[in-house]
């Protein structure tokens, strides 16, 4: 029987692949998605443990996941094996992919931190005077912010600050500040640091991911073929047009190998596999530029202090508490000088305590220092944005591949000079806020993670207005093949300090539409 | 496998199955290739296949009340070597000793469990370890011509106390090797007892709750790759 030609192939199902089936099946397209790893079902696939009755009693099997540091004994069958899905890196150049293969990719696990990008970042070029803008403004995507904001159910507070763009939010009813909130906040306004709230996606039933809010209702239009455990191993071309075809992909389990025809295809594999596919398919690289500007975020700055008056379980009344979010306030003008770019922003946490590793104690002398700080401290946790760099690359390894016989990436990262000043600035900044409060410094970590640890990867398949310098046009369509489409973070230009889930979301969302409206236009397809 | 959808939820319709039987079909239900045209059918039950199988799964089979091996057997030490071992379990009876009514890392077994954690690690790591209980021992020799695990608390803590370091952070060790060992061992120590069964045991009889380690959603391996 021969096979059936979609109008559509998605490769993905995490959120930018969701928002794609979901958008493209509303519009009547036939649209197949294949995904790598299989389906996880909750109720069938997790168990209730105590610690001790796990072989390695929480640590983890030693050596099992080392690039992923938010591994643990409990969830370290969600990430991706490294011994079946290998990758490599220059040794003294750490590099943390961190990746979920099953329907739903990371959509399943991510933390619902729920921002827009503005015009800071998205022409982040005229302000930092080095031409890396986006193709598109704040203004070309709020329609769509909107939308995704609606379907994810984003909570936040208002604020009408341009660098903090307001969204279509459910406000929830914000209970006062304790006082120690309060306080930094009343200094914070002379160091121009703006106190807000975190913005969050509530989804449904605890969960904001594409298999709860975006696939069920592509489902339901009877337009959508999903084929779990599916490893799309290369994408396939018309020799006479040049266009898409399709893609061979192989199954998982049996290793069969399988070709699909589609009219369009829509890549939304996650950042580093959409683009390990294109260049193993040796496809979309006219510009040279794909597998170029990886970047993400930093984490880990932090600096903890402690409240004299709450030591000692005292905690006055309403004194301790709650939380505050301070969006980037560095570099919002073009005269500012610092010695770095971009910013960062903090979260403030109220009310925790200390960790039996701040103090040179141990014994019954540390319990008593533990004991002593509890619930009196105060910590600010800083994520800022490295920027996007050309030498930062990915190409294919051809000497390593995967279990199914695929070529490996090799990832070249390297942090400089702007991601070391900004920590050092981060963590002195508010070092010196919880200073000026009177609160006891307990520790202070310009550290950050290495490369990839935020898994808020983007780049290496940049948008762009030209063709020599850029991968996509300003709708995730390929310069190159018009009937390929990128949708995730690999599109980004520069990934900004926000989560990036929102964005992608509207990229997605976006492109879909757009695809759906040049298919049925025959301008593509 | 194609899926399709009723109501809100994934239902899973299986579209085509090669004839066979017992295991060798259920493998090739889970393998049934993408074709949303071919007809459905039903997965044939029964008799597992090939000489030898016999039956299996027919409901029959009782069940025991079973030990468990950490109930009737006493650890085995191999990782480290002896003078190793009693400088850990010095080390362990001091900075996480029985307080507050609370089993300490020796009686939670913490000692034997990084012989066994250790002995599986990576080679760094578990030079790390060696290195700094040998140092233990030769600083103890050296101030007080005894091994450390003969040290009383005083003289422990003089050969400690120099070598404790605040540790904001679990990926900023510190540099100096001896150092950067007493912070790896003292997070470990801590955690291998108060996640032992021994501490959440005690701490429950004594109805205290939370700070035992507690315990989590455990996710399973999903759909591991099929061997054959």
């Amino acid at each position: 029987m021969p096979a059936k030609e979609y109008d559509v192939l998605i490769v993905g199902s995490g959120h930018s692949g969701g928002m794609a089936a979901n958008i493209l099946t509303k519009q009547g397209l036939s649209c197949l998605m294949l995904n790598a790893g299989p389906e996880s079902d909750f109720d069938h696939n997790r168990v209730n443990k105590a610690v001790y009755d796990l072989p390695y009693r929480g640590f983890g099997k030693p050596g099992r996941l080392p690039h992923v540091y938010q591994a643990n004994e409990f969830n370290a069958n969600q990430w991706v094996d490294e011994t079946e899905n290998p990758y490599t890196h220059d040794p003294a150049n750490l590099y943390n992919w961190v990746r979920v293969r099953l329907v739903g990719g990371r959509s399943l696990f991510w933390a619902r931190q729920s921002f827009r990008l503005s015009d800071f970042e998205f022409k982040a070029g005229d302000l930092e005077g080095n031409g890396q803008n986006w193709p598109i403004s704040l203004a070309d995507l709020h329609p769509f912010y909107n939308r995704v904001e609606e379907i994810f159910r984003v909570s936040g507070r208002k604020e009408g600050w341009p660098e903090f763009p307001d969204g279509n939010f459910i406000e929830p009813q914000y209970g006062p500040d304790s006082d120690s909130i309060k306080k930094l906040s009343e200094l914070g306004k002379a160091r121009g640091m703006k106190f807000s709230k975190m913005r969050s996606s509530g989804g449904q039933g605890g969960l904001a991911s594409s298999v709860n809010l975006l696939l069920p209702d592509a489902m339901a239009t009877g337009k959508l073929d999903m084929v779990p455990n599916a490893i799309v191993r290369e994408i396939t071309t018309d020799k006479n047009t040049g266009l898409a075809s399709g893609a061979h992909f192989v199954d998982r389990h049996s290793r069969h190998e399988r070709h699909v025809k589609a009219r369009v295809v829509v890549v939304a594999a996650g950042t580093l596999e959409s683009t390990r596919l294109l260049l193993n398919s040796n496809i979309a690289n006219s510009s040279g530029v794909l597998g170029r500007y990886l970047h993400d975020q930093i984490y880990g700055i932090q600096v903890v202090a402690s409240v004299a008056e709450a030591r000692d379980g005292k905690r006055p009344q309403g004194l301790m508490g709650g939380s505050a979010f301070i969006p980037r306030f560095r570099n919002l003008k073009k005269e500012e000088k610092r010695n770095f770019i971009k910013g960062y922003c903090v979260i403030i946490n109220s009310g925790g305590g200390a960790n039996p590793s701040l103090f040179a104690e141990y014994g019954e002398a540390l319990q008593k220092k533990v004991d002593s700080y509890a619930g009196s401290c105060v910590s600010g946790s800083i994520f800022g944005e490295r920027p996007p760099r050309y030498e930062n690359h990915v190409r294919i390894n051809k000497n390593v591949s995967d279990a199914w016989g695929i070529p490996a990436l090799h990832i070249e990262v390297k942090d400089g000079d702007n991601e070391r000043n900004m920590a050092k600035d981060a963590a002195d900044s508010i070092e010196e806020l919880f200073h000026a409060a009177g609160y006891d410094i307990v520790s202070k970590t310009p550290s950050f993670y290495p490369p990839g640890y935020s898994i808020h990867e983007v780049g290496t398949a940049r948008m762009g207005n030209d063709p020599k310098t850029s991968v996509l046009n300003k709708y995730n369509q390929s310069h190159d093949i018009k009937n390929l489409f990128v949708v995730d973070g690999s599109s980004f230009v520069t990934c900004g300090w926000q989560n990036p889930t929102m964005t992608i979301l509207a990229l997605s969302m976006r492109a879909s539409e757009y695809a759906a409206d040049q298919l049925k236009k025959r301008a593509i397809g | 496998m194609i899926f399709s959808m009723k109501r809100r939820g994934f239902v899973k319709t299986l579209v085509a199955l090669p004839a066979a039987t017992g295991l060798a079909a259920q493998q090739a239900a889970q393998q049934a290739p993408a074709n949303p045209q071919a007809p459905a059918i039903p997965v044939p039950g029964g008799r597992g296949g090939g000489a030898g199988a016999g039956r299996f799964g027919q409901g029959n089979i009782p069940k025991f009340e079973v030990a468990q091996p950490d109930a009737i057997g006493e650890p085995t030490q191999r990782f480290f070597t002896p003078a190793q071992f009693s400088a850990l379990r010095k080390l362990s009876e001091t900075l996480m000793p029985a307080m507050r009514g609370l089993p300490g890392a020796l009686e939670c077994g913490a000692p034997e469990f990084l012989d066994f954690l250790l002995g599986t690690s990576p080679a760094e790591r578990q030079a790390t370890y060696r290195r700094g209980l040998d140092t233990l021992n030769a600083n103890a020799k050296k101030q007080f011509n005894k091994s450390f695990s003969e040290l009383d608390a005083t003289q422990a803590d003089a050969i400690i106390r120099p070598l404790l370091t605040p540790v904001p952070w679990q990926y900023d060790l510190p540099k100096d090797p001896a150092q950067r060992f007493i912070a790896e061992a003292h997070r470990d120590i801590r955690t291998a007892t108060v996640n032992s069964r021994e501490y959440a045991a005690t701490g429950a009889a004594s109805g205290r709750r939370g700070g035992f380690g507690g315990g989590g959603s455990f996710i399973l391996p999903i759909d591991p790759i099929y061997k054959g």
